[in-house]
């Protein structure tokens, strides 16, 4: 019988991750060149509309792997419902597509079956009757080679774009439905809801009204009068290097050369001086208020309005009469 | 909570397996890159059964792009690159012949033009060039050649066993501030070779660490340094002719102090100027930035640039030692080339040359180790017997005394030059010994705190934002750049020390040496609240890769490492 490719491919709440047909046509392009045969698996629960979706695809088989502890993914259940699926099959190679999924589960599922990964591969070639894996290095500016010594099965996974998934083949295949069952104890996370991170917590390009800080702010607690300030006139608040730097903002909140470039409608500077690298971030600004207690200060240069005196005096009483003549509107 | 870079201990890291790893891609291991392909051609030729392989000889460079961090004023003496690559001239970035140069020495207000250049000053023949522009050119011949050029990868740790050299770890890619991985974390690599070249430029970080493991600097001649600052001009046509090259002495530095400056006309309307000052000062306040500053406000410089505009900074160290305080260059599977080794003739203030011919003899050592599959220090000895029988050594000896006759002064200097001009280069009695720069510096009690001879280069340089500049402005223009979330690559052995003990000796020097604004001394309210305190902060992303730090601080617990690879700054032009 014909070695056979394992194609496990992903879903989550019953959609699939089309980066798994990309993984499909990586294994069907392999299998032509090798005389394998491709076969492909599934794990979830209530699975049976993907599990068709990907019948429509060339191939020897697909399995539906299924257990209501696969419901929600945790790398435990899917690492010992691959290994009970891998006892009665052996693949000559399980190939995946390289998500943060497959990343989290194949470490551990490598480990258990003491085989190697060759993970986050580009391509491959076939040589020789050696299959080859091609992984980048040095940041992409090298490509190598890499095979896998010792016997089956190995385990590849393929970096995201590295094969066109509307290129994999069409075809029927058949559908093999297993059930799984977990045991107790196997399974020692509980899964939560599912959130994705802010990439960024703000997008300073987009506010209107910016109160950045700068060194002559001193102190960490003395951001809340910024804050305030910001607040009252609805703006976001930033600063100059010296504050992320100390932590006192994230970096996301820098602005200048490295950080952020803006251009608010209103820029109130408080307490920075205006090197260069800050102002090229800021200086389309429409209306920049500046207010620092050194009159020399560069920013007051480009300043629309420039207070020379004490942040600490000024801020305060602006936010005040902001805050009165906002009631008196 | 400052949070130095250091390897990232504990984790797996690639390897890599290579003939020759080069580290560092400026014109000495560019030219050994190219050397060592003409090699493997020629050997290839009359070997076609069995030929070399270039594949595995990598030159790694931490700038984003090849030529990016190289700095010079620059004048280049054509002699090592038409042995490299005859015919050159055709095809390299030059940006004219030198036709016409002058000597002056400067007061305060007034100059006065020597009545003929001194030999070592005639630049006839020579070339003006950009050394970023002329390394970005090596670098492509170096490339099209089938050498991998790693740009963007720094080399940050030298691989040691024992006494031999077995490679160099690459920078960790992608570490937070605090030290930990982020998301794009990427480990540096153990990159294996069987020869290792280092060709970092001065001071260079790796280079150090094998110079202090393997004892490599004779203690009676120590390197010694100093840092050059440079602006790039554009002025109104019919200052200074393209081609033409004119050196300063004298003002702003007292005859206490070593130092000078050059100008270069690039084209009609752009000049290259700068201002060399000695790494072996005795004022703690000494500013070099400051003194490049004065130095422009000179009525001669005030007239050339006049209506012009500052486009570019730079600053970087040099070498001064010459032939006495080279280390020893080569070991069990390394060899050091340009100024990493101190190849540069402080005489004649010009390095390149020497470099490329240092690097080109580097190749021919390494080529032969290969093949021979011996890579020992005995095999590798051949490499200096290569450099004492060239030029370089003609070149060399014959000044090795040089910048030690202005230990004392620039007056005793003159007389002691003069002497050794007329003697082939050596003393009335031994070769001068050199001692490190810092060991000059003395505490702000000994030097007088009202000195009104040298105030226009104590202290930092506020600028008028027209002529002159304050480091802030000009670091802007070097286009530095660092990953602000990255942990500080400006390893202080002891910050206690910084904050409490150099406080007071020294007033912290490091604000002054630091041509880019780096070290600071930040107010900061004490933790009871009560009285004030000066701290430093380290604005490392400020840094332009000058190494001033590491070589001038006065109690040596600044270590220079590289910051991850990539950043730096972007000369261009330079």
């Amino acid at each position: 019988m014909a070695e056979t490719i394992l194609v496990v491919v992903e879903q989550q709440a019953g959609k699939l991750n089309r980066v798994s047909l990309e993984t499909i046509a990586a294994a069907q392009s392999i299998a032509k060149d090798t005389g394998w045969q491709v076969e492909i698996a599934i794990l979830g629960q209530d699975i049976g509309a993907v599990a068709q979706e990907l019948a429509k695809r060339k191939a020897a088989k697909v399995y539906a792997i299924e257990s209501p502890q696969l419901a929600t993914y945790t790398s435990d259940a899917y690492v010992y419902a691959l290994r009970e699926f891998l006892k009665t099959h052996t693949p000559k190679l399980i190939l995946m597509p390289h998500t943060y999924q497959v990343r989290d589960f194949v470490p551990s599922l490598a480990l258990a079956m003491g085989k190697t990964v060759i993970p986050d591969a580009v391509g491959y070639k076939y040589e020789n009757g050696k299959l080859l894996f091609t992984r980048q290095m040095f940041q992409g500016k090298f490509a190598a080679d890499v095979s896998f010594a010792g016997d089956g099965p190995y385990l590849a996974t393929f970096q995201n774009a590295a094969f066109r998934g509307d290129l994999a083949e069409a075809g029927t295949a058949p559908i093999e439905t297993l059930q799984v069952t977990v045991p107790e104890g196997i399974i020692r996370v509980t899964a939560h809801e599912i959130f994705k991170e802010a990439k960024q917590a703000v997008d300073l390009s987009q506010a209107e009204v910016i109160v950045a800080v700068g060194r002559g702010i001193k102190e960490q607690k003395n951001m809340a009068m910024a804050e305030d300030l910001a607040k009252i006139l609805g703006g976001d608040i930033a600063a100059s290097r010296p504050i992320c730097d100390a932590g006192w903002l994230p970096l996301d909140r820098q602005i200048g050369s490295s950080g952020q470039t803006i251009a608010p409608k209103l820029y109130i500077a408080l307490g920075i001086s205006g090197a260069i690298q800050h102002i090229v971030g800021m200086k389309g600004s429409r209306t920049i208020v500046a207010i620092n207690k050194d009159a020399e200060a560069p920013i007051f240069e480009i300043a629309d309005i420039g207070i020379v005196g004490n942040i600490f005096d000024v801020v305060p009483a602006l936010t005040e009469e902001i805050k009165k003549a906002k009631a008196g509107a | 909570m400052i949070h130095f870079r250091e390897p990232i201990e504990g984790i797996e890291r690639p390897q890599m397996e290579a003939d020759v790893v080069i580290v560092g891609g400026g014109p000495a291991g560019m030219a050994c890159a190219l050397r060592l392909s003409q090699l493997i051609d020629a050997h290839n030729a009359v070997n076609p059964d069995a030929p070399l392989t270039k594949d595995n000889i990598y030159v790694l460079e931490k700038a984003r792009e090849a030529g990016q961090h190289c700095l010079s004023g620059a004048l280049l003496d054509p002699r090592s690159m038409r042995e490299l690559l005859p015919g050159f001239e055709t095809e390299a970035p030059i940006d004219g012949e030198c036709t016409k140069e002058s000597v002056y020495f400067l007061t305060r207000t007034g100059k006065r033009k020597f009545p003929f250049t001194p030999p070592p000053m005639r630049d006839h023949g020579n070339y003006v060039i950009s050394i970023n522009k002329f390394v970005k050119w090596m670098a492509q011949k170096v490339e099209e050649a089938g050498i991998t050029v790693f740009t963007g990868f720094a080399a940050s740790e030298v691989l040691l066993d024992g006494d031999r050299v077995l490679g160099v770890q690459t920078d960790d890619k992608g570490v937070d501030k605090s030290g930990q991985p982020k998301a794009n974390f990427e480990p540096g690599y153990d990159l294996r070779s069987k020869v290792t070249i280092f060709a970092e430029g001065p001071r260079g970080s790796c280079t150090k660490q094998i110079v202090q493991q393997f004892h490599l600097e004779d203690s009676n001649h120590a390197q010694v340094y100093g840092v050059g600052i440079k602006e790039l001009w554009e002025v109104p046509a019919g200052r200074v002719a393209k081609g033409e090259v004119i050196y300063t002495l004298g003002y702003p530095l007292t005859t206490k102090e070593y130092g000078g400056a050059w100008i270069y006309g690039i084209s009609d309307t752009l000049l290259s100027v700068g201002y060399v000052t000695g790494l072996d000062y005795e004022d703690p306040r000494t500013d070099p930035h400051h003194a490049f500053q004065s130095f422009k406000e000179h009525p001669f410089l005030r007239d050339l640039l006049a209506g012009g505009k500052m486009v570019r900074y730079g600053a970087k160290s040099l070498p001064y030692g010459g032939w006495n305080s080279m280390p020893q260059m080569y070991g069990n599977g390394w060899m050091l080339t340009g100024d990493s080794a101190g190849f540069l003739n402080s005489q004649r203030l010009k390095g390149i040359h020497l470099a490329i011919k240092s690097g080109m003899l580097a190749a021919e050592t390494a080529f032969d180790a290969l093949l021979s599959g011996d890579t020992s220090s005995t095999q590798l000895a051949a490499y200096k017997a290569r450099v004492d029988a060239s030029w370089i050594r003609e070149e060399l000896y014959p000044v090795r005394n040089f910048h030690q006759a202005f230990e004392h002064g620039l007056v005793d200097g003159m007389v002691k030059a003069g002497l050794q001009q007329l003697m082939g280069g050596a003393n009335l009695g031994p070769d001068s010994k050199s001692h490190p720069g810092y060991e000059k510096m003395r505490h702000l009690d000994a030097v007088g705190l009202t000195d009104l001879h040298r105030t226009q280069f104590l202290g930092q340089a506020k600028g008028d934002g027209k002529l002159t500049f304050d480091k802030l402005t000009d670091v802007y223009h070097s286009g530095t750049r660092h990953d602000d979330d990255q942990p500080t690559h400006l390893v202080i052995a002891d910050l206690d020390i910084c904050n409490n003990r150099c406080t007071k000796e020294f007033g912290n020097p490091c604000q002054f040496f630091c041509p880019a604004s780096v070290y600071e001394m930040v107010e900061t309210q004490s933790e009871d609240g009560g009285h004030l305190q000066k701290d430093l902060h380290i604005n490392f992303a400020n840094c332009v890769h000058c190494k001033t730090c590491d070589i001038m601080d006065p109690y040596q617990i600044i270590n220079w490492v590289p910051p991850e690879g990539g950043g730096g700054p972007n000369y261009d032009g330079m």
